[in-house]
Formats: structure tokens, C-alpha cells, sequence
């Protein structure tokens, strides 16, 4: 099921050659909140140019990684963007971030000329690059048009536009699909490829899973605070089957089959068509992990 | 500083657009123009005094709003950041926090101070009409003084800001802060002189503790430095040190009343989680 394209085949083998040096190095990444332990231990590398998919349920973890990444809030353990360390040199490490939140809660009273024009200044960029990028968004016939009269996808799209202002080889995504209508969430699948294609690392925190093979190359899954994986898209689909099996019912009604398995004594967790989508894979990795916690409870196959 | 200009920028941008800045601007605007016209048309005759009598009244509603209106734009500016969700997409830019801060004090003082001038020229133009003898350079002094007063203010405004969780919260404690700084704080101290003797040291802490006390001693003694207005702090430091010496120390006090919130802010804001 899952085909990586060519390019990401290529950069993945040029990565387990010593390739790109990682552009982002988080080690031992923990946070807490008050008694509640967000982040536990956190460590990946991200190589230059690639697309990576952060992945898990609401609470895992996701948006809190992509905070410490951006040095806005206090952590235990190392982030480095492009070997800058975010905690001493949080300024310079974000120059080289741009960051797309779920709900850009930009100024209302602001035209998207206005908004963007003053990230500009922020950012130390010139501001003949704010029409380049409202063209890039396609937001061009909005550009006098105040923020709070757009849609969430429009703001979406202008935060973006943000984000890519000073031209910065790291972006974190979070959730970028989620105020997006089918035809948006397909332009923003083609924008991440584009933006891979000029050598762009991206971060995508996203719950739509949906063609997550034809944009990401990689996965993390954060489950409960801790990585849960860590890896190509293949491998991740590879691992999540190898303990389920495709049975031909040659005809046979599948609670025939089941009995048979009862009177063996074995009892199937649960039977579903193999073919399984990205959401399933994601939840069935999550399970894993949490069995791999919980040593004492046993699984059917 | 360029980052520190654009949050200036926007900031007085937004609070230009904002109601509650005009309502100010409006409200202060309409007070002083009746306090001058009043005050000048009914001591039309009594010449320079007349100046300092309705220069003082003016001042007095300064003293009055303009803290009230910095108080509470500063406590709004990270709080309300904070409420609708934009201070991490803000800090998530390449800039320090004290640059934010700093931007933000820049902006909302310019803003207040811009709304205050207005309404101060439209009454300084009542009273050069109605005057027979006018003083600009006080004038221009007291319009000064009420600015360093709206900076004191929005730093303490942003300390509100820095450590609440929410707008509401900020809100009260710059209401509160007002409510002592302009009401509560002159019965207390004079409640305290009686009952517990305060020696001349403690008067003068007493005075300085308050910046809105500061300003209006200052402008008194520019204006016109009757002991009996002066209230017993005043009093105190001009008998104890006269005119020069009572400007310098408390010119001194007012500057470190607008750097040292500012800073207090900044410092908070540094160690305080988004």
C-alpha cells in the first residue's frame, strides 16, 4: 500500500549514506506541567529535506514537541536547529523556523498586507517579499482585506505565507489540514511537496492521514509523551502488519472461522480486512507500544 | 531595536483602532476643554493665578485618567495575547521576549500619551483665549510630567499583564493598583502619620512609594509651590530640602518609577512560562 515516491526514495537512502546532516537534533526532550508529564525522553534526528509526519492522539505530545523546538517554553533536554541550541540561542534558532500554529490567532483588525508586512519587519525581511508570498498563498485579491473577515483556511494559508517569509529551511506544521476543505487540504499537499522539492525540511503535526505516503517520508508517533516510533512510512506500515494476516475464507462465513478459533482455543483479538488505511496503522503502533508498557496483559495475535 | 519598532508600530496601530483608545482620547478631551473653559471664564480677572488654578485642575483630571487608561491598556497588552491564544505564535518569531515588551511599553505609551496630548492642546487653546498672562513652558512641563506619569503606569500595567493568567485578572489588579495609587494611598499615609508618627524619613518614603504623588508635588511646585497644596509630604521635602533639591529628588524617583516596572516586567516575562 504504501509507495513511497521516488524522491523520498532517494533521500532516504542518501540519509542512511551519512547524507544531510540533521537539521533539527532533539535529545532527551522531557516536559511536565505542573504533576502531569507531557514529553518523557523524547530523541530523534530530522535529516535536511525531508517531510516528516508527527503523528498521535490529541494529548500525545505533539504541539508541546513542536513548542520546545521553538524554544517557547521552558524543557529538560537538548533541541538543536541546525546546530544552534534553541535553549541559550532561542532567537537565532527560530530564524531558521518558520511555524504554522493549528489556530493562527493573528490580528483581526489587520489586512493580510498589514499582517504580513509586520512579520516581515520581525523577521528582518524585506518587504517586496510580502506580494511574492500573498501570490504564493494565493491570497492576492484578500491582501486589503482584514483578517477577521477571512476563513480558517484563508488565515491558515496567510500564516503560512508568514511562516515562509525569511525563507527558512526548518517549517513545523501543526495541523495545518485542520481548518481545510478537501480541495485546500490538495493544494497544501502539493505546496509540502514543492516546499520538499526546494530542499525544505517540514515537520507536519497532523490527524489527516489521507495521502500521508505522498507527502511524508517519515513518521514519528508520539503516544502517552514517549516516542513510539520512529521511521520510514514503509517500515512503519511494514511493522504495523507483521502480526496481522490476511485469511482467504474460501468461501466460508467468517463466524465459521472464528469458531474454529474458539474451539482452538485461541481468540482473535479482533477481524478486519487487511488493507488497512494510515489511521489504523497509527493506532495499531500506539497499541503496541502501550502493550510494550503493560508487559502483564496478554494480546491475541 | 527594529524588532522593537515594528511591535511599537503595530501596537499604537492597534490601539488607534481600538475603542477604548478614542473613548479615552474623547473622554479626557471633552473634561479638560470644560475644566479650562469653566475654570477661565469664571476667574476671567485674577490674571496669572488664574493659569496655575485651571492649569491644576486640568492636571488633576490628568492625574486621574490618564493612570486609569495606561493601567489598563498595559495590563491588556499580554494577557489578552496570552487570552486569545497569539502570545506563543508571537514568541514563536524570531525576537527575545524583552524585545516584545519593550515594543508593546513603546507603543501603548505613545498611543496613551498621543490621546493625552490631544486632549491637553485642546484645553491649553481654551486657556491662552481666556488668560491675561500665560506660562507655555509650565504648561509644556505639566504635559510632560503627565507623560512620564502614563509610562510609570504601562510598566506597571505590563507587570499586572506579566503575572496573571488571564485579561480579566490583569484587569483587576491595574484597577486596584489605580484605585491605590489615585485614591487610597494619600488617606492611608495621612492615617499612618497620625497614629504612628511617622518620622521625616518615613514621610519621604511614603511620598516617593507613590509615582502619581510625584507628579502632582512636581507640578505643584512648578505651578505654584503653596505649602498648603502641597499636602504634608510635599510640604515635608520642600521645607526639609527647597525647590532645586525637592525637583531633583523627585525627578530622580519618577525616572526610576518608569524604568524599574518596565524592567520588573521584562524579568517576569523572561522566567515566566507562555
Amino acid at each position: 500500500m504504501t509507495q513511497s515516491t521516488p524522491r523520498s526514495d532517494e533521500r532516504q537512502m542518501s540519509v542512511e549514506q551519512g547524507g544531510p546532516a540533521p537539521i533539527l537534533r532533539v535529545a532527551a526532550l522531557s516536559k511536565r506541567y505542573g504533576r502531569a508529564q507531557i514529553l518523557q525522553d523524547v530523541t530523534f534526528d530530522v535529516p535536511a529535506g525531508s517531510v516528516v509526519a508527527l503523528l498521535g492522539a490529541n494529548g500525545a505530545g505533539k504541539t508541546t514537541t513542536l513548542k520546545c523546538i521553538l524554544g517557547v517554553i521552558p524543557f529538560e533536554g537538548s533541541v538543536d536547529v541546525a546546530g544552534i541550541p534553541v535553549r541559550r540561542h532561542g532567537k537565532d534558532a527560530r530564524r531558521r523556523i518558520g511555524y504554522v500554529p493549528q489556530s493562527p490567532a493573528l490580528s483581526e483588525g489587520d489586512t493580510c498586507d498589514q499582517a504580513l508586512t509586520f512579520f516581515a519587519e520581525i523577521k528582518g525581511v524585506a518587504k517586496s517579499r510580502v506580494p511574492e508570498l500573498l501570490e504564493l498563498v494565493n491570497l492576492v485579491p484578500q491582501r486589503a482585506t482584514k483578517i477577521g473577515h477571512l476563513s480558517g483556511g484563508m488565515r491558515q494559508r496567510l500564516a503560512l505565507a508568514a511562516a515562509l517569509l525569511a525563507d527558512p529551511p526548518l517549517l513545523l506544521l501543526d495541523e495545518p489540514a485542520a481548518s481545510l476543505d478537501v480541495e485546500s487540504r490538495r493544494d497544501l499537499q502539493q505546496l509540502i511537496a514543492g516546499l520538499r522539492d526546494e530542499g525544505k525540511t517540514v515537520i507536519l503535526s497532523t490527524h489527516f492521514l489521507d495521502h500521508l505516503d505522498e507527502v511524508a517520508d517519515r513518521a514519528l508517533i508520539l503516544h502517552e509523551g514517549r516516542l513510539a516510533f520512529d521511521g520510514s512510512l514503509d517500515d512503519l506500515a511494514r511493522r504495523a502488519r507483521s502480526n496481522r494476516y490476511v485469511v482467504n475464507l474460501n468461501g466460508n462465513a467468517p463466524a465459521t472461522f472464528l469458531q474454529a478459533l474458539s474451539s482452538a482455543g485461541i481468540g482473535p483479538e479482533r477481524v478486519q480486512k487487511a488493507e488497512l488505511g494510515w489511521e489504523e496503522i497509527l493506532l495499531a503502533t500506539a497499541q503496541e507500544r502501550e502493550g510494550d508498557a503493560r508487559p502483564a496483559r496478554e494480546e491475541a495475535p | 531595536m527594529k524588532v522593537v519598532a515594528a511591535v511599537a508600530r503595530k501596537e499604537l496601530r492597534d490601539a488607534v483602532n481600538s475603542s477604548w483608545l478614542l473613548m479615552y482620547a474623547a473622554l479626557f478631551t471633552v473634561l479638560a476643554l470644560g475644566l479650562s473653559y469653566l475654570g477661565e471664564r469664571n476667574l476671567g480677572s485674577v490674571g496669572f493665578e488664574n493659569f496655575s488654578r485651571t492649569t491644576a485642575s486640568v492636571l488633576n483630571l490628568c492625574l486621574l485618567l490618564a493612570p486609569l487608561a495606561a493601567l489598563s491598556l498595559g495590563a491588556g497588552a499580554i494577557a489578552g495575547e496570552r487570552d486569545r491564544g497569539a502570545l506563543t505564535y508571537l514568541l514563536s518569531q524570531p525576537l527575545d521576549r524583552w524585545e516584545l515588551l519593550a515594543g508593546k511599553f513603546a507603543g501603548l505609551s505613545a498611543s496613551i500619551a498621543l490621546a493625552t496630548v490631544a486632549g491637553f492642546g485642546a484645553a491649553g487653546v481654551v486657556i491662552a483665549f481666556y488668560a491675561t498672562s500665560l506660562d507655555v513652558g509650565t504648561y509644556l512641563l505639566l504635559v510632560v510630567l503627565v507623560l512620564a506619569l502614563v509610562c510609570v503606569m504601562t510598566g506597571l500595567g505590563l507587570v499586572a499583564s506579566v503575572i496573571s493568567a488571564t485579561r480579566v485578572q490583569a484587569l483587576g489588579l491595574a484597577l486596584l493598583i489605580w484605585f491605590m495609587a489615585v485614591f487610597v494611598f494619600d488617606l492611608l499615609l495621612i492615617g499612618m502619620v497620625s497614629a504612628t508618627s511617622l518620622g521625616g524619613g518615613g514621610l519621604m518614603i511614603a511620598l516617593l512609594a507613590n509615582p502619581v504623588e510625584i507628579v502632582r508635588v512636581l507640578a505643584i511646585i512648578q505651578l505654584e509651590p503653596d505649602l498648603q497644596i502641597l499636602g504634608p509630604f510635599g510640604s515635608y521635602l520642600m521645607e526639609r530640602v527647597g525647590t532645586g533639591g525637592a525637583t531633583a529628588i523627585l525627578s530622580v524617583a519618577l525616572a526610576a518609577w518608569i524604568v524599574v516596572p518596565v524592567a520588573l516586567a521584562a524579568w517576569l516575562f523572561e522566567v515566566r512560562e507562555a
